[in-house]
């Protein structure tokens, strides 16, 4: 089936343990991610939301696989752009494995859509939460203020 | 044309003076870059390799284009694997953006053809080396000490 892709790897000075909270904690993550909650029960099955600082979602969707410590899987479909919601639901697959002191992150996102919009914007979008993500865990501040 | 192509960018607290001098000094590429010396006078038309601390040339090629602190652009050939090497010259570029109290750092790496396991190999190893630059710039030391193949 078509489909766009967007992958990213980075490396963070951090443990399993920090880096699965600093993905699944709303207070931690509305730090690195620009003001965004992102909330869930964390259970296979369970709903998911990426909430704006007001409480309006932004995308919402469900947890598809949730390994603590190593891998989450999240449907995800954006809820606020009529263009981005056209395309259908996405899956964001995140995967942490251990490298010598560090964590290797692995973030897949994917829609079954040829040359989606919605891929190409959050291409733009990863960079960003994930490098502020970084310089958080590693620094305990992160690089850019706003997004 | 065919081609394959391998985009990194990421975002480091630092001016973009400090984050070019980390780009073209070996001294400092060398904590960063498992080692590696990036040695070249940076002018367009200039030799460049990579090198590692046993004088080993890695990757060798030249400067296509050079405008600090901002464009570096670097024809770049793979010399120690047979297989990488037999695929050609690739195109590296290296943008940096100021942006708010950061940089904007796009690494693009391509080369004319399809399916090239050159290309495959760098998109294993940038994020290593820029997860590393960002946290010698932002901390004082780099998150990796050594290259590990499996990772």
């Amino acid at each position: 089936m078509a489909r766009s892709t967007f992958d990213y790897v980075t490396y963070i000075r951090v443990t399993p343990e920090r880096l699965w909270q600093a993905l699944t904690d709303a207070s931690i993550t509305q730090q690195y991610w620009f003001g965004m909650r992102s909330e869930s029960r964390w259970a296979v099955g369970s709903s998911w939301q990426l909430s704006f600082p007001d409480g309006r979602a932004c995308d919402t969707g469900e947890i598809v696989e949730a390994e603590p410590l190593r891998r989450l899987a999240i449907r995800w479909q954006n809820v606020v752009n009529p263009e981005f919601e056209a395309e259908g639901a996405g899956q964001c697959t995140m995967e942490l494995e251990t490298s010598g002191p560090a964590v290797k992150l692995t973030l897949t996102h994917s829609v079954d859509c040829e040359r989606s919009k919605y891929i190409a914007a959050a291409s733009g979008v990863w960079p960003k939460v994930l490098a502020n993500l970084k310089s958080l865990l590693e620094s305990g501040s992160v690089v850019l203020e706003s997004y | 044309m065919a081609r394959s192509t391998c985009v990194y960018v990421t975002y480091i607290r630092t001016t973009p003076e400090k984050l070019w001098s980390a780009l073209t000094d070996p001294k400092f590429t060398e904590q960063y870059w498992f080692g590696m010396r990036s040695e070249s006078p940076w002018k367009a038309g200039s030799p460049w390799k990579l090198v590692t601390a046993a004088g080993e040339v890695l990757d060798s090629g030249e400067i296509v284009e050079s405008d600090p602190p901002r464009r570096l652009v670097i024809r770049w050939q793979n010399q120690w694997n047979p297989e990488l090497k037999a695929e050609g010259v690739s195109l590296c570029t290296m943008e940096l953006e100021p942006h708010g109290t950061a940089v904007k750092l796009t690494v693009t790496h391509s080369i004319e053809r399809d399916g090239s396991k050159f290309i495959v190999s760098v998109s294993g190893g940038w994020p290593k080396v820029i997860s590393n630059l960002k946290s010698l710039l932002e901390t004082g030391s780099v998150v990796l000490q050594d290259y590990e193949r499996k990772h």
